[in-house]
């Protein structure tokens, strides 16, 4: 599995084993287009349509970051494939709140609910 | 627990107006006249029609009014559940003598199985034969017996018995098929491995169908069961769900479905007679109540569910009253059980002042996995109700789509800080 989609050992409580191989990831980020202004903050957001990679349905369409929020970092699993990001909060124009990350070892951005 | 006895091959015993043909045993006169009974759950509308009624247009679940309007001269009789079922047990309980087992279907239909009989009796013809005099014995015994519950004499000897339709097969659904081929008092065998060519000219009209899904099949232009199963399979069951698919089966005779013996353990009845007769309904219930709690009792029920309850009772005046309930969610809770039959109760009480009251669990299925059996509380009975909806739901599904579109949401790292790794979906499968 990716590893934007892996999962790890179940935990205890459930009397008949699931299969892992049924298994789907909820949440998994889709991919997007941001627009960046010269400080590195999010104008405009391109979505690609639903879908690991940027695959998906519907054409892409931009739509203006109206406000930007908080911002945090997330670095985790150095010891093996390490990810670091980068989530903004933001808020689109005409309303609508999103969280996108910058995958800072690829440069990608990512739409995700946090 | 019992081992269950099962037979490929049946014989179905069929008389076609069972209850009709009693009463018109009991009183002669009637044979003469268009008859129709009433209804024992819906006393305003007609349940069973004579043939001569039919062909003036009566047709069963008419009410009074409708029947009576389109033939006035209608003979309108009082049905008396408790005499039919008797009569058809005994007729049971004399195909006993033939093969060990015998499932009864409905009043009037019974399967023996006949797996094995062929060493004893003969080929089928010879089986056909053995039932056939079996049958025969039995009415003459019937009419011998002379008063019924209600107090008439029956003529001697019975003249039930001369016409039950005989089908020889592989599987309970060509037997049955071959049997409604068959002329009264005669019988049709299909042999191994021609029951795909003797169901293809037969009307849909055989197959357990509800009024809609008929309605729809005819619609499609779908008349016998050969243009049936000459459709895709998928195709049926795209259309018509795990129920299509059991259908599709049938007409194609791709599947038997074995006769089988009736299950252990046996029926378990309580019983109560009233010192004076009770007509009050909230007593009854009262008393239904108290003899389902007191059959649950019966150490013989120990690790089942019931899943059939009759209540009947003996009423002022030789009459009598019968109500039989299949509960969906077979159970072992009191208050579940002894739910249908009040509402029965509230629905078609007894005709008259009751004099003897009593409950009985005709079948059952093994309880032991089943949360309901532990089950003391309502919510909880509820929470095991709602789950196997649920998963029943989910098989449609499945077997409609060939994949599982519902899923449960099971924690996976609801500790991790990536949010996609905290949660996932899996398969429901029930």
């Amino acid at each position: 599995m990716s590893d934007n989609g892996s999962v790890g050992k179940w935990r205890r409580g459930r009397s008949v084993a699931p299969r892992v191989d049924r298994l789907r990831a909820i949440n998994l980020p889709r991919r997007a287009i941001v627009e960046l202004d010269a400080e590195g903050r999010p104008v405009a957001l391109e979505l690609r349509g639903k879908g690991e990679g940027g695959r998906g349905k519907g054409p892409p369409h931009s739509l203006p970051v109206e406000f930007v929020g908080e911002t945090w970092r997330i670095d985790d699993e150095w010891w093996r494939r390490p990810i670091a990001r980068r989530y903004v909060e933001v808020m689109l124009d005409g309303g609508g709140r999103v969280m996108l990350y910058e995958d800072l070892i690829t440069g990608e951005w990512w739409v995700q609910t946090p | 627990m019992s081992r269950v006895l099962t037979s490929d091959h049946a014989v179905c015993v069929w008389i076609p107006l069972f209850p009709l043909r009693l009463e018109e045993a009991r009183r002669p006169e009637l044979g003469t006249r268009p008859l129709a009974l009433l209804d024992p759950h819906d006393g305003r509308r007609v349940w069973q029609v004579s043939p001569l009624a039919r062909r003036a247009g009566v047709r069963p679940g008419m009410t009074i009014g409708q029947a009576i309007g389109l033939c006035p001269p209608l003979m309108l009789c009082e049905p008396d559940p408790v005499t039919y079922d008797e009569r058809f047990a005994g007729l049971v309980a004399a195909l006993g003598d033939v093969s060990p087992v015998v499932e009864p279907a409905e009043l009037g239909r019974a399967f023996v199985g006949t797996d094995g009989l062929e060493r004893l009796y003969g080929g089928p013809e010879a089986q056909l034969a053995v039932i056939s005099s079996v049958v025969e014995e039995w009415g003459k015994r019937e009419g011998g017996r002379g008063k019924g519950n209600a107090g008439w004499l029956y003529p001697s000897p019975f003249p039930l018995p001369a016409s039950p339709r005989l089908g020889w097969a592989r599987g309970k659904f060509p037997a049955w098929v071959a049997a409604t081929r068959a002329e009264p008092g005669d019988a049709v065998i299909v042999r191994s491995g021609e029951e795909q060519r003797f169901l293809a000219s037969q009307s849909i009209a055989v197959l357990p169908l509800d009024a809609d899904t008929h309605r729809r099949l005819w619609q499609l232009g779908l008349r016998t069961l050969g243009a049936l199963a000459a459709l895709p399979e998928d195709a049926i069951v795209a259309q018509f769900g795990r129920a299509g698919r059991r259908l599709w089966r049938l007409a194609a005779g791709r599947i038997a479905e074995p006769v089988i013996g009736r299950p252990a353990p046996q029926p378990i009845g309580a019983a109560v007679d009233f010192p004076a007769p009770i007509a009050d309904r909230l007593m009854l219930a009262h008393t239904l109540e108290r003899l389902v709690a007191r059959a649950l009792a019966s150490p013989r029920r120990t690790g089942w569910r019931v899943q059939v309850v009759r209540a009947r009772a003996a009423l002022e005046h030789g009459a009598s009253w019968m109500t039989e309930v299949t509960l969906k969610d077979p159970s072992a809770d009191r208050d579940r059980i002894a739910a249908p039959l009040k509402v029965r109760l509230e629905q078609a009480p007894p005709a008259g002042a009751v004099e003897r009251l009593t409950v009985e669990f005709l079948a059952f299925t093994p309880g032991t996995t089943e949360l309901q059996l532990f089950a003391r509380d309502a919510a909880s009975a509820a929470r095991a109700g709602r789950r196997r909806a649920l998963h029943a739901a989910a098989q449609e599904i499945k077997t409609r789509f060939h994949r599982p579109l519902l899923h449960h949401v099971v924690e996976v790292q609801p500790w991790s800080r990536l949010p996609e790794r905290r949660y996932a979906l899996i398969d429901l499968e029930p």
